[in-house]
């Protein structure tokens, strides 16, 4: 299997850094970037499988996120992280293209299966 | 929560000048629907004077007007009426006259005519001229003397009767006239006469044939060309003695009030009496200084203007009624309509408040399971880390040391979430009582100094206080009061990017005291002006703010009857007003 880059956008810190770490640790090419814009900005000049999106953030929220990152690179699979109480985000960011959804606080498993079957999908496997 | 209850994201009626304005207040729907009524009932008065001042004022003045001209008008009308009638009165009393001398000359060419007339003769001219018109009363035959040659009539007679000192004969020889007519006088006999008198010349010598006539023949005669018109009709001397007139006057006694100029041949006056008015015309005989005068009361030469006046001040009177009526009960009803209207309006704004507040419950218990969620994440990701560590196949490290950082991260969010839970008891708490006095100015200095030493220390920021040295005590605990401008304090710190300045001004104001903080930071976007007192509304990301510092200083103030306004210009500033009754 090829190495899996993926990108998690969110402004908390220290909830950023450890998914990160956590994915390292399982393999997976993570990286991080506190705001939209600073994802858009990275987009510049990577390339990443998968980008796991917040939805809420401030001055670009994840919806605008993926507006931009689907004009930019449609071919990149994109996950919704939304809390409970803002599902019809998450419902939103399908419409627009993302992947698929993720709620808040989601064990990491779950987090990385859904990276997985968006990773397949992006190759033409079955997902 | 209590403080939910009494949302303060009405933003019902915005009240600021401009977009950029939002004044955090606690609209009252009573005074608002108060204010409506009194407005409405303003209008509906203004719209009433409109209809006064607009339709019944000049419709008033304009009927004024018309009847004026109307009267004017009519009474001219009356007036060349009734001269007309005095006019051609006296040409039919004229022709009257004329025809009486004539017959009186013609005796002159009778084939009985002798210069010494015996009493038969006399007797027969004067048949001959009754048989004519009865109005002749006797008859004699004068010499150029005056002296009386023969008589016949009702009176005794006696010889050497003569004339010549009567003004109608002195008139006939001295002026030389062909005839004249006398005044009227009494005579031999005691029913008053006028004389009509003619002469003719005989071998040189002057011969004069005189007649008297009854005056109230003339009268009849008068009366019969007046064709039953309310017109008296009279004829009276240069001296304005009555010659004819009335049956039931006596003509010695009475002289007309109205003597007209002998000047002008006719002409019309209006005499006022002591009871009414009258219209008088007269008009000059040719041959005699008589006057014939027509006399009208004004109110009987008007009488068709009255009734068409009363028809006419009925009609407007009615029409304007009716127009008024159908004018002020549509106003009415449509005042009613809009206020009614307005009304609803205010009861639609009212509802969509309270939706509005709904809403924002719904918004709070997002933002709290937001708030909630994030450090929760966090601690399931960091709690799944010290798994990994502790799991030898990812071969980590798993050293007290490391795990004890992972287990750092774990605490921090959970202290997070419990920032937040207690920071939503406070709002709760804000609703405690206000009631130990507080010196605003010396709280300000106290506030201030702590986050100089904290929050501001990052920063280059100049604070200017202005604080009024006389400003009253306020009823409040200090606590809450140290929250609200703390806020206040923190957001401005955070607008301010590296350096800047904060003015913090203390007054009072209409039984307030009144704290306003300036900031020279980036200021606050229109849109969002309406939202920063929502809860859990920031634009601070990284967990920096929870969006409750300004929806709790506004809940706190509230309570404290008091009201939070904001104004800001993007990339000027913002200027916080706080105010705070001290009464």
């Amino acid at each position: 299997m090829d190495t899996l880059r993926v990108l998690i956008v969110d402004d908390e810190d220290d909830f950023r850094e450890t998914i990160v770490k956590r994915l390292k640790v399982r393999k997976v090419l993570a990286e991080g970037a506190s705001s939209g814009i600073e994802a858009l900005k990275v987009l510049e000049t990577k390339d990443y499988d998968v980008i796991v999106l917040d939805v809420k953030m401030p001055k670009m929220d994840g919806i605008e996120t993926l507006r931009h990152i689907k004009k930019l690179k449609p071919e990149i699979e994109v996950i919704m992280l939304t809390g409970h109480a803002s599902v019809e985000f998450g419902i939103k960011g399908m419409q627009l293209g993302a992947f698929d959804y993720v709620m808040k606080p989601a064990p990491l498993n779950e987090l990385l299966d859904t990276i997985i079957q968006a990773y397949n999908k992006k190759r033409g496997l079955p997902h | 929560m209590r403080v939910w209850e009494t949302s303060h994201l009405l933003d019902t009626l915005p009240t600021g000048k401009n977009a950029s304005e939002h004044v955090y207040d606690f609209a009252d729907s009573q005074a608002n629907l108060e204010k409506i009524q009194l407005h409405f009932k303003q209008l509906k008065t203004r719209l009433v004077l409109g209809l006064v001042l607009g339709f019944l004022l000049p419709n008033a003045f304009l009927s004024a007007y018309f009847h004026y001209q109307f009267a004017h008008t009519l009474k001219n009308n009356a007036k060349l009426n009734l001269e007309a009638v005095a006019e051609s009165q006296k040409n039919s009393i004229e022709i009257y006259l004329q025809e009486r001398i004539v017959n009186l000359n013609n005796l002159f060419h009778s084939k009985e005519f002798t210069l010494q007339p015996s009493s038969e003769v006399m007797k027969s001219y004067l048949h001959n001229l009754k048989r004519f018109d009865e109005a002749f009363v006797d008859i004699g035959f004068l010499d150029a003397n005056g002296l009386e040659i023969g008589y016949a009539g009702p009176f005794s007679t006696f010889p050497d009767k003569s004339y010549n000192k009567e003004t109608w004969y002195s008139g006939l020889i001295s002026e030389n006239k062909k005839y004249v007519v006398g005044d009227l006088s009494l005579g031999s006999g005691k029913s008053p006469r006028f004389t009509i008198a003619t002469r003719q010349e005989f071998d040189g010598r002057i011969y004069i044939m005189k007649a008297t006539l009854d005056p109230d023949k003339l009268y009849v005669f008068l009366r019969s060309i007046n064709n039953g018109k309310s017109i008296d009709s009279m004829i009276i001397n240069r001296q304005g003695q009555y010659q004819v007139v009335d049956l039931n006057m006596s003509p010695f006694q009475e002289t007309s009030s109205f003597v007209p100029p002998y000047s002008s041949p006719s002409g019309v006056e209006e005499i006022t009496g002591d009871n009414e008015s009258m219209l008088v015309a007269y008009s000059w005989l040719t041959e005699t200084p008589w006057a014939l005068l027509t006399k009208q009361p004004v109110s009987v030469a008007q009488t068709g203007m009255y009734l068409s006046r009363l028809i006419l001040t009925i009609g407007l009177i009615v029409i304007s009624l009716i127009v008024s009526t159908v004018v002020y009960y549509t106003i009415n009803k449509l005042v009613k309509n809009a206020r009614q209207m307005a009304e609803k309006g205010q009861q639609l704004q009212e509802m969509l408040a309270h939706a509005s507040k709904l809403a924002s419950i719904g918004e709070l218990a997002a933002g709290v399971a937001h708030e909630i969620n994030n450090p929760l994440a966090i601690i399931m990701a960091t709690s799944g880390v010290i798994r990994d560590m502790l799991n030898p196949e990812f071969e980590l490290d798993h050293s007290s040391e490391a795990i004890n950082t992972e287990l750092t991260i774990i605490d921090n969010a959970a202290t997070r979430a419990k920032g937040i839970t207690k920071k939503l008891q406070d709002m709760g708490k804000s609703s405690s009582s206000c009631s130990i006095p507080c010196d605003i100015n010396a709280l300000l200095d106290d506030v201030l100094s702590r986050l100089k030493k904290n929050e501001f220390k990052s920063k280059t920021i100049e604070i200017v206080t202005q604080f009024s040295p006389l400003l009253p005590s306020i009823m409040a605990e200090a606590y809450p009061l140290r929250q609200v401008f703390g806020n206040i304090f923190i957001n401005a710190s955070d607008a301010i990017s590296e350096q800047g300045t904060i003015t913090v001004t203390t007054e009072t104001f209409e039984g307030m005291v009144s704290v306003t903080i300036n900031d020279t930071g980036k200021g606050i976007p229109p849109e969002d002006l309406k939202r920063i007192f929502n809860p859990f509304f920031t634009t601070k990301g990284g967990g920096k703010g929870t969006g409750l510092g300004l929806s709790i200083a506004a809940s706190i103030v509230k309570y404290c009857s008091g009201t939070i306004k904001v104004n800001s210009i993007l990339g000027v500033g913002s200027s916080f007003t706080v105010l705070l009754p001290y009464q």
